[in-house]
């Protein structure tokens, strides 16, 4: 082992040069219009009680999601209704939504705002996979081959008093 | 639609496809052609799907295209081209595998072509040189590390995963010629047969090929310094046959392996006159694949395999100067493996396999050890691997614990974390792994135990743009008590021995996009400080082995020249290695130093021309250099003197693809 750490020093050496160099190089990141169609799926084949007004879609924080989600209402409507984009700043606002949207680095919001809008028609969708098992009616989830999909929770949307359409079903995964 | 046509339209075309159409829809956008490649899926490295930067190995994928590109004439070629992988000379023509510096051709490093384990079960070896015929390959994973803890006692040092064309990769049919012409004779002339249909839940391919070759039509000169041309003198001819048919989860798959040489090296003289030597396999699975649960949250695979062999087999009359060798062997195993996805991201995976081995001496007038015509032993396996891909690393956990009749038991357990975060990935892997004695082992040394490794393996990797990548990985392996081949009044024996091991670091460049692609590697190993095995060392030079060289370069590209052709130029550098040449003229062996070589290959392939056809020409080391396999050990009795490679060689290869014929035609009815 006595040249182990030599070849270990190197190599990071190596690669950190690297990485110094090409700091602005274009990597692939995550395709948030890719995202955006899902939602507008989930728009189109989950069933609100109420039909009338604005359909609020509510982005907890900064998400580059919000743009695109702001490009999709200035050509799509959600089943007639127009579509408004807001920003949730606080729990408080998410009542006012139709759907709340919690991109990865505001996983931690799920709790408080979930406790808000408890029994309402306020669709949850949650970034980071595994929170449909912890609050939200449905998270994304990425699969090894990079194939984007989503898990459901039948048991949340009901409480919401949402229905969910087998088509969409069948896609997702029942996680509770 | 895919999503690579739907991103190009317009946001309202987007919006509009159908739900099902979000099944192909990809996390993170249209992958570029290298995000393809490193994103792909690698199931080698542990039985279940991960992607290349997160399997728990270090892995280099071979594709088809990389094959065809690079005209690669049989698997020598497209193997040379692997970071650490190199070739040796065994005894009797037989050209074996070496890896990271260490020998590997008795039982260390596993093939399996299309799931069934290729080494014969005499001696654990595998043959190299127009043998498994690259025209029938979709896809290679070679595993660089240990792979025993999921595969067992012949994958010690790592596993050589080919996958063959599936029915729904040829859908049709697929024909490929090759001739090649060394300088002073033919070198080869390969016919290759691929066909596949697809019908509802029905699958069927077959892959036939028949292959005739020369290994070199240069003079070789064995240890006692006589001379002969091996031009008809070095043949490797092979038969093989390739069937799968699946209906739903029931697959069939069968493997009909004929490969045939023409000796006059055989050991330490070459022989007046040469003889006929053949290896022949035949293989048939069964295996059932199904899911359970509303879920499909488990999926059992119970499987039986039946393979018979008969290796190196010399028959009365053929070499008439030494005694014939024919021995048949048997395995019968049955299997079966469940792994159970607990949730998406964490599987657990266990199987049991039990085999009956057999083998019978053939030849009357000799015998298995106590004067046995056939000997028979079993071996019973468990196996676990549990995997958890958590936000801050993947972890795989797994073990493996053989027990066999006649040595006993093994066990090897391996910890892996992998985690790609954007750009970077890293890997740190601990693995211990297990050789396990083959029946001539057993036979000629009723002691011998498994040799046991362990290895550590580090790598990183930085994908610099979205067309290139960079990874780096750094190993140590340790062998224990190695299995070795020693010579016993003229008489075979293994005996397990000292302790061996290498060092090093590998390096690859990776960089592909509409133009091509370049891959550039580069490997070094050293044994400093390391156990040796003297039978393996070079008297002097404390960093290095017999045959294989400290510093190997690859280098392996395409050029696309419009839109019919493709330039693929590829080279190998090894630097200066060692090996035993001869006698002097007191009788003593000679360990010689042989200067760094490079081996320049150019491949053109012109396609897209005419239906479904390509044609390719190039040639095999353009420079002429004086490459040859060397003997990578020094017995006492069975030295053999380097083997020449192939002299420079112009290649023509023709591929016919009926299935394009189909497909064009229909476009233009349309």
């Amino acid at each position: 082992m006595k040249h182990l750490g030599k070849y270990i020093v190197l190599s990071a050496v190596f690669l950190m040069t690297f990485i110094g160099k090409t700091e602005k190089a274009f990597a692939q990141d995550v395709d948030y219009k890719t995202y955006t169609l899902f939602l507008y799926n989930f728009m189109k084949y989950v069933e609100w009680p109420t039909t009338e007004g604005d359909f609020v879609i509510g982005v907890v924080g900064e998400s580059p999601v919000k743009k695109e989600l702001e490009q999709l209402a200035k050509n799509k409507k959600a089943k007639g209704r127009q579509i408004v984009v807001i920003n949730v700043a606080n729990p408080n606002d998410a009542a006012m939504c139709n759907m709340i949207y919690i991109p990865s680095s505001k996983s931690a919001e799920l709790k408080p705002i979930y406790e808000k809008v408890k029994g309402k028609s306020v669709l949850i969708v949650a970034e980071r996979e595994g929170l449909a098992r912890k609050g939200a009616s449905i998270s994304f989830a990425i699969d090894d081959d990079d194939a984007l999909k989503f898990d459901i929770n039948k048991s949340t949307l009901d409480s919401q008093n949402l229905k969910i359409a087998n088509m969409l079903m069948q896609l997702g995964i029942l996680v509770g | 639609m895919a999503q690579s046509t739907v991103n190009r339209k317009d946001s309202i075309d987007y919006y509009d496809m159908s739900i099902e159409q979000l099944l192909s829809m990809k996390a993170h956008g249209v992958p570029s052609e290298l995000e393809e490649l490193i994103n792909s899926l690698i199931l080698a490295a542990s039985k279940r799907p991960l992607t290349a930067r997160e399997s728990p190995g270090i892995v280099t994928l071979i594709t088809q295209e990389e094959i065809r590109n690079s005209g690669a004439r049989d698997l020598i070629d497209v193997l040379r081209l692997v970071p650490g992988i190199d070739f040796g000379m065994d005894v009797e023509g037989v050209v074996g595998i070496g890896t990271r510096g260490l020998w590997a051709h008795e039982g260390k490093m596993l093939v399996l072509l299309d799931g069934q384990e290729m080494n014969e079960l005499l001696f654990g070896t595998n043959q190299f040189g127009n043998h498994f015929p690259v025209d029938q390959i979709k896809k290679i994973e070679v595993v660089r590390g240990p792979g025993s803890a999921t595969y067992g006692g012949f994958a010690e040092y790592g596993v050589i995963n080919i996958i063959t064309r599936t029915a729904a990769d040829i859908d049709g049919v697929s024909l490929a010629g090759t001739y090649g012409q060394m300088q002073t004779t033919t070198g080869r002339s390969n016919f290759n047969l691929s066909a596949g249909k697809v019908k509802k839940d029905f699958e069927f391919s077959l892959g036939a090929f028949l292959g005739s070759a020369t290994r070199s039509d240069k003079n070789y000169t064995d240890y006692a310094g006589q001379t002969y041309n091996m031009a008809g003198n070095s043949d490797l001819n092979s038969t093989l046959l390739n069937l799968g048919m699946s209906y739903k989860g029931f697959s069939v798959r069968g493997i009909m392996d004929l490969y045939q040489t023409t000796v006059r090296d055989a050991y330490d003289s070459s022989k007046v006159t040469p003889y006929p030597m053949a290896f022949n396999s035949y293989f048939l699975e069964l295996k059932y694949s199904g899911t359970l649960g509303k879920q499909k949250k488990l999926t059992i695979v119970p499987k039986l395999n039946f393979k018979s062999q008969s290796p190196w087999q010399t028959l009365p009359g053929q070499d008439t100067t030494s005694p014939p060798y024919f021995k048949d062997v048997q395995r019968y195993t049955g299997g079966i493996m469940a792994s159970y996805n607990l949730t998406r991201k964490i599987n657990f995976l266990a199987g049991a396999e039990a085999y009956l081995d057999r083998s019978q001496d053939n030849i009357d007038s000799s015998f298995f050890k106590d004067g046995k015509k056939e000997v028979g032993y079993s071996n019973q396996a468990y196996y676990f691997q549990g995997l958890a891909k958590t936000r801050f690393v993947n972890f795989v956990v797994g073990a493996r614990y053989d027990m066999h009749s006649n040595y006993g038991s093994a066990f090897v357990p391996r910890l892996g974390l992998t985690k790609k975060i954007k750009k970077f990935h890293f890997k740190i892997l601990y693995s211990n792994s297990f050789r396990s004695p083959s029946v001539e082992n057993i036979n000629l040394s009723s002691s011998i135990k498994p040799e046991l490794t362990t290895v550590l393996e580090f790598e990183a990797g930085y994908q610099i743009t979205r067309a290139s990548i960079l990874t780096a990985n750094i190993f140590d392996i340790s062998t224990k008590s190695p299995i070795v081949y020693y010579d016993s009044a003229g008489t075979d024996n293994y005996k397990n021995f000292g302790a061996g091991g290498s060092r090093g670091i590998e390096v690859e460049y990776r960089i592909r996009s509409k133009w091509g692609y370049v891959i550039a590697n580069y490997s070094y190993y050293s044994v400093e400080h390391k156990d040796k095995i003297a039978d393996y060392e070079i008297p002097g030079v404390s960093s290095m082995l017999l045959a294989f060289p400290n510093h190997k370069a690859n280098l392996n590209a395409l050029f696309k020249a419009g839109k019919y052709v493709g330039i693929s130029p590829s080279l190998s550098f090894m630097g200066e290695r060692y090996g035993y040449t001869q006698l002097d003229t007191a009788g003593n062996s000679m360990c010689e130093k042989f200067k760094p070589v490079v081996l320049a290959n150019l491949f053109i392939t012109v396609s897209g021309f005419a239906k479904g056809l390509t044609i390719g020409v190039g040639c095999y080391d353009i420079l002429g250099s004086k490459y040859a396999f060397i003997q990578p050990y020094k017995p006492l009795y069975g030295n053999h003197a380097p083997l020449p490679g192939p002299s420079r060689e112009l290649l023509v290869k023709i591929t016919y693809d009926l299935k394009a014929v189909k497909k064009r035609r229909e476009k233009s009815e349309e």
